[in-house]
């Protein structure tokens, strides 16, 4: 089976910190993959390595058979932190046309913007296409950036807990929506989460990372084990967060 | 329609109204323009900086004794590196734009008053009032030619580059993945506008340059609901109040610098009033 992404003894500094330590795990073409782990446990470092925004100590990342940066449109990226500006003038559309040119749209065509609808639609957000990006609740944006991540019909999407700041219902509905998705038999995904009913549902395999690879395997395998609090590891015993494994939610 | 003609063709008839309307239209535009991004970026400050970083640079060529027309080639590239040394502390350093560009204002303004004392007793005095407050209605060729040229560049260089510094300025992070050169691009926009200041100051005087850059783009921000509507509100507001300020300062017998950015905030007022909610 060819690979949609394979890690290889990855190593990230940042700051002088080691926040990833020899992690190697890969996931096949059309595979789901879940990455659990504690908070600070590199979850997020791992996306961003296999990005390419966040260079690597040692090791390597095979991104769709390229380096991390360089499989351009064939990855789909879902960030956690949504960082873009409050202040500037974002509607939907602007964001999935700016998406597939990948250059803001002065002007949006009308090609563009039925094709904008379309990858809307996928997300169950066509209605959103003309809202301000700066209007819109936690489920909702996680949806339009859920439809950009889509745009390019990606082979691989990478994501960074898409149901985080979003409600019971909500959440609900996006795992359907996810489960969808991931029910096209050639796209990958890397994903993010907390959420066990998530790993269950969505994945082939999971991962558990805690700055190494602690475990690897079908979802329930991991997901059952007896995970030691997360403090045995990061420093903080005694607040070990609630969320600091795959809890069923 | 006879009252009309007296308005405004009257002024018309003479070469240096024709000179400082020309002049400011051209500053207009590229100012509003840079202003969009500038302002999007939060970067509204730093233009005023750069403005007196400008001061600094006419000082240091009148200093080497270059005529008030000329001392604007020691300017150029001195507030240019200025503009970067901003961004670099900026980048570097986890000071923010605000505080890099309150040094490096404060010191190219002190450095322009020494350059300025340091001159020869017997070099020709300088009339400061008019590097302060600007000097449109006295703008010769020379300087409508430059002031065109820099703002035909500054068109050019935004057509180009327009749409991938947009998307850097909504996220740059997605930007970045998107293969845009965020920073690179952010050191060009300041460039760039230190070279839009460095013209302005010429025309409208360090003191009111900076709201060339700021004010269109602010009231076009509070009307406009998508870049595309922002950037054309924000050159529209620019050319009507340079044309409606400078006729009134003709009528009024004031300096236009003062009468045309009177007429950029009451247009921002305005705005404010009408604001969409």
């Amino acid at each position: 089976m060819s690979l949609a992404l394979a890690a290889r003894d990855v190593v990230v500094e940042l700051g002088g910190k080691r926040i990833l330590d020899g992690v190697s795990f890969e996931v096949g073409r059309g595979e789901f993959a879940a990455l659990c782990g504690p908070n600070g446990g590199g979850k997020t470092t791992f996306l961003r390595a296999a990005l390419g925004l966040v260079p690597l100590a040692r090791g390597e990342i095979e991104v769709l058979g390229s380096l991390p940066g360089s499989a351009g449109a064939g990855v789909g990226y879902l960030p956690q932190a949504k960082a873009f500006s409050a202040a500037f003038p974002a509607r939907v559309v602007d964001v999935i046309v700016a998406a597939r040119r990948g250059s803001w749209p002065f002007r949006v065509g009308a090609a563009e913007r039925e094709h904008a609808r379309a990858v809307l639609a996928r997300v169950g957000g066509e209605r959103l296409i003309d809202s301000e990006l700066r209007g819109l609740s936690g489920g909702e944006l996680q949806r339009v950036f859920l439809a950009r991540a889509l745009v390019a019909d990606p082979a691989l999407l990478l994501l960074d807990e898409p149901t985080a700041g979003v409600d019971e219902r909500g959440r609900t509905e996006f795992l359907e929506l996810l489960e969808a998705i991931a029910a096209r038999d050639d796209l990958a995904a890397v994903l993010v989460t907390h959420n066990a009913s998530a790993v269950r549902r969505l994945a082939n395999r999971a991962v558990y990372l805690d700055r190494t690879l602690r475990a690897w395997g079908p979802p329930g395998e991991v997901l059952d084990r007896e995970w030691e609090p997360a403090g045995a590891f990061s420093g903080h015993d005694h607040d070990a967060p609630k969320d600091a494994r795959c809890e069923d939610a | 329609m006879g009252e009309l003609a007296d308005l405004v063709v009257a002024p018309l008839g003479q070469g240096f109204v024709r000179r400082a309307l020309g002049a400011g239209l051209a500053l207009g535009t590229a100012g509003a323009l840079l202003g969009v991004f500038v302002v999007q970026r939060g970067l509204g400050l730093v233009s005023d900086g750069l403005a007196h970083a400008t001061f600094g640079g006419l000082a240091l060529g009148l200093l080497l004794g270059a005529t008030p027309d000329r001392a604007i080639w020691v300017a150029l590239p001195f507030t240019v590196a200025v503009a970067l040394a901003i961004q670099q502390l900026r980048r570097r350093t986890t000071l923010g734009g605000d505080v890099a560009t309150g040094v490096f204002f404060a010191v190219s303004f002190a450095a322009g008053v020494l350059f300025l004392g340091l001159r020869a007793a017997h070099a020709a005095p300088v009339n400061v009032e008019a590097l302060l407050f600007g000097s449109l209605l006295a703008v010769s060729p020379e300087a409508l030619a430059v002031t065109s040229l820099v703002s035909a560049l500054v068109v050019a260089l935004l057509l180009g580059v327009g749409p991938r510094l947009a998307y850097a300025t909504f996220d740059p992070e997605l930007a970045r993945l998107a293969g845009v050169r965020v920073a690179a691009l952010e050191s060009l926009l300041l460039a760039t506008t230190a070279l839009v200041v460095v013209v302005g100051v010429k025309t409208v005087g360090v003191v009111l340059v900076s709201a060339f850059v700021v004010i269109p783009a602010a009231t076009a921000q509070l009307l406009g609901r998508t870049l595309g509507t922002i950037v054309v509100l924000a050159v529209a507001a620019s050319l009507a109040s340079t044309a409606l300020g400078l006729f009134a300062s003709y009528h009024l017998n004031v300096a236009p610098g003062a009468t045309i950015i009177l007429t950029l905030g009451a247009l921002f007022f305005l705005a404010l009033l009408l604001r969409r909610r």
